[in-house]
């Protein structure tokens, strides 16, 4: 298992360094850096001539992207384009922000997947698979906005019909968020929704997954051998079928977790959360390509690194992986 | 946890009273309905098993051999499946009047099942010891580490080199052989009054085949439990046998035991499957030597089921189902003109 759980570690290294070479190389073809700059009213060339060798733009392109990509372990990403700030700061805020979202939805979904699908799977055509797959049909083809807003518009009528505001929908904390576990709570106060509505979509979809994993695995002959061992019918669902049906499951939510992250960018729109999302539109406004590939690549690391966690589950649970 | 029926099983069973079989099983009928209609699977199928005594059961593909023997074990999905009719006792014992939890207690305790496939019916995630040593929790409550040493003396018991450590091996990287003897060492944790071993072999090579034979005989004799034998190779049950009840169509047509069924069998079937053995009893991979296919389980022609293929039929036996009847000492046979069958070869 250590072997393995190593082998996969040293895989993820090239993936990133792959990923920043892209990242850097897309973003530059794209246009000169410092053309919004050169619009700005009251900059001189001497200034932009500045920027630009102390960037090193003036640099063949592996120069510069070498540059860039040996300094972010010392640097973080560098200062904004114009303004003197550093990015990782910044960065560092709304991607904590963000995972808090994502991850809660992640485990959400995953559990309740898990418990639905294998319920479902237990009573095949009864009155339950049937409404959980009709749900999950919705779940499946409406957008999360739509979710998000409608979940919003609910607790608004709540609140006009009875004063009551059982959940906020926008911020991320009260004005006045106390700190320690009052702090923590009133955070867990203000993500319901937006996991919520994060979470809908992948409830359905891994749901389904894991409905149809469990209905192969409880047919499967050492599911006919458990049970001739004398087990008890519970034992048999949760030790020797979910354990095989979860296999599958894993591999569809890790390789979700981007299509997670999209999703995350949209409620925190409509939530009006200070997250990646709203951090990405921002700068995009603002033209400045070094906290736009900072973000890049931050958001390939973190891909990288549920893949690699889910690889490692997926080693724990399947010994045939595990060991060629 | 444990019940009266673990209580009785670790102290050690009672004696059974002389003469009463272990295992009965009564005019059994299952049907599986399916979309394509109803699929009669078994159609009264009756035989008892003597305690330490070795019962083969020899039939076709499709036969209904797996499904009597998963009705025995209350392996049958339900729906599709249905035990219709029919009751089976262990040790005197109504199972069918059982609540769910003493026949589960029964299953692999009282009675045990080894599988044809043994990779499909290990599970591959866990170790061949964990699943080994979980039966014996599961039945006896006993500790993890009591567990894990029984499963390694089982696993040394069935000629696993180096068991200990091979406790912590998962299927995947055993031979077929050793995983058919894990299975054996799994289905004997509990020292069973009864394994049913619904064609162990099958899955196996010509030579490891062999060596799994003679180790279910070794620890059958060794254990005293009684063994019920499914298989389609008559060799396997003129070599471990004492008896033999032939299956057809979902019904025993033969019964007797293996030297007379061999010499003089008193059905037309088992007369066939006889004539299929080529000369000095060599093995043979399947049988279908007699003309024609078995009947198709949702449409058994009426009569006697065998009539179609049958060179003793005629037009009583396309009328009337043959009753298994005695025919002798310990023999019974399903068919109208088994005198003629017999005396006339
Ligand atoms: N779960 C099931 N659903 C529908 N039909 C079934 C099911 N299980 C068995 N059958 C049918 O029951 C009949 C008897 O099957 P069974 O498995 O007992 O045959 P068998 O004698 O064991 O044959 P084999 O030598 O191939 O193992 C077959 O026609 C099979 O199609
Ligand atoms: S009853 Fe008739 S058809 Fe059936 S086996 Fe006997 S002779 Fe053949
Ligand atoms: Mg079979």
């Amino acid at each position: 298992m250590f072997q393995y759980a190593l082998r996969r570690l040293l895989i993820s290294i090239p993936v990133i360094a792959l990923a920043t070479f892209i990242i850097f190389g897309a973003v530059t073809i794209t246009g000169d850096p410092l053309q919004e700059l050169r619009q700005a009213p009251n900059i001189t060339q001497e200034q932009i001539d500045q920027i630009r060798e102390s960037r090193g733009l003036d640099q063949p392109f592996y120069v510069q992207y070498w540059r860039w990509v040996t300094d972010i372990p010392t640097e973080g990403f560098g200062d904004y384009l114009i303004s003197p700030r550093p990015i990782w700061p910044d960065l560092q805020r709304v991607m904590g922000n963000t995972l808090q979202l994502v991850i809660a939805a992640e485990v959400l979904a995953f559990v309740v997947a898990i418990a639905l699908g294998t319920i479902s799977a237990k009573r095949q055509y009864s009155v339950f698979d049937y409404a959980t797959t009709t749900i999950s049909f919705f779940g499946y083809s409406m957008p999360s906005f739509w979710f998000a807003l409608i979940l919003q518009l609910i607790v608004v009528q709540i609140f006009f019909a009875t004063g009551v505001r059982i959940f906020p929908i926008a911020n991320l904390s009260s004005a006045d968020p106390g700190t320690g576990l009052a702090f923590v709570l009133d955070r867990m106060h203000h993500l319901v929704l937006p996991v919520i509505s994060l979470a809908i979509f992948s409830i359905a979809s891994y749901s389904r997954y894991m409905r149809a994993s469990m209905l192969e695995v409880i047919n499967s002959d050492y599911v006919r051998t458990a049970r001739a061992k004398g087990l008890r019918e519970g034992k048999i669902t949760t030790r020797h079928a979910m354990r095989n049906a979860l296999i599958p499951t894993i591999t569809v939510a890790a390789l979700s977790f981007g299509t997670l992250m999209s999703g995350a960018i949209v409620i925190e729109t409509v939530f009006g959360l200070d997250g990646m999302g709203r951090y990405f539109i921002l700068q995009l406004g603002r033209r400045d390509p070094y906290p736009i590939m900072a973000w890049l690549t931050v958001v390939a690391v973190i891909i990288v690194i549920f893949n690699l966690i889910a690889d490692l589950v997926y080693g724990y649970l399947d010994p045939r992986i595990r060991y060629d | 946890m444990n019940g009266d029926y673990n209580a009785a099983t670790a102290s050690g069973r009672s004696p059974l009273p002389p003469g009463e079989p272990v295992l009965e099983v009564r005019d059994l009928h299952v049907e599986f309905r399916t979309r394509r209609g109803t699929l009669r699977a078994v159609n009264g199928v009756s035989w008892s098993l003597e305690p330490g005594e070795t019962l083969a059961i020899l039939g076709e593909s499709g036969s209904g051999k797996s499904v009597s023997a998963q009705a025995i074990m209350g392996l049958i999905d339900s729906p599709p499946g249905f035990i219709t009719e029919g009751e089976i006792r262990f040790r005197g014992e109504d199972l069918f009047a059982l609540s769910e939890d003493r026949r589960r207690r029964i299953r692999g305790d009282g009675v045990a099942m080894v599988f044809q496939d043994a990779l499909t019916a290990l599970n591959p995630v866990f170790s061949v010891g964990w699943q080994i040593a979980e039966t014996y929790r599961v039945h006896r409550g006993t500790s993890k580490r009591e567990a894990y040493a029984k499963a390694a003396e089982l696993l040394d018991r069935v000629g696993i080199p180096s068991a200990h450590e091979r406790l912590n091996s998962y299927p995947h990287e055993f031979s077929g052989g050793m995983r058919q003897r894990a299975m054996i060492a799994m289905a004997l944790a509990l020292d069973p009054e009864v394994l049913i071993a619904d064609e162990p072999t099958t899955a196996l090579d010509v030579t490891v085949q062999a060596q799994i034979m003679d180790l279910l005989t070794e620890l059958r004799s060794e254990l005293g439990m009684g063994l019920v034998l499914i298989t389609h190779d008559l060799a396997v049950v003129a070599e471990n046998a004492d008896r033999v009840a032939v299956m057809y169509a979902g019904r025993i047509v033969e019964e007797g035991t293996v030297s007379e069924v061999f010499t003089e069998p008193a059905h037309p079937y088992t007369l066939g499957l006889m004539h299929s053995i080529p000369p000095l009893h060599r093995r043979v991979a399947a049988l279908d030597p007699i003309p024609g296919t078995p009947p198709n389980p949702a449409r058994i022609p009426p009569g006697c089921p065998f009539h179609p293929r049958c060179a003793f039929a005629r037009q009583h036996c396309r009328e009337v189902e043959p009753p298994l009847e005695r025919v002798g000492e310990g023999r019974a046979s399903a068919c109208h003109y088994w005198e003629e069958v017999k005396g006339g070869e």
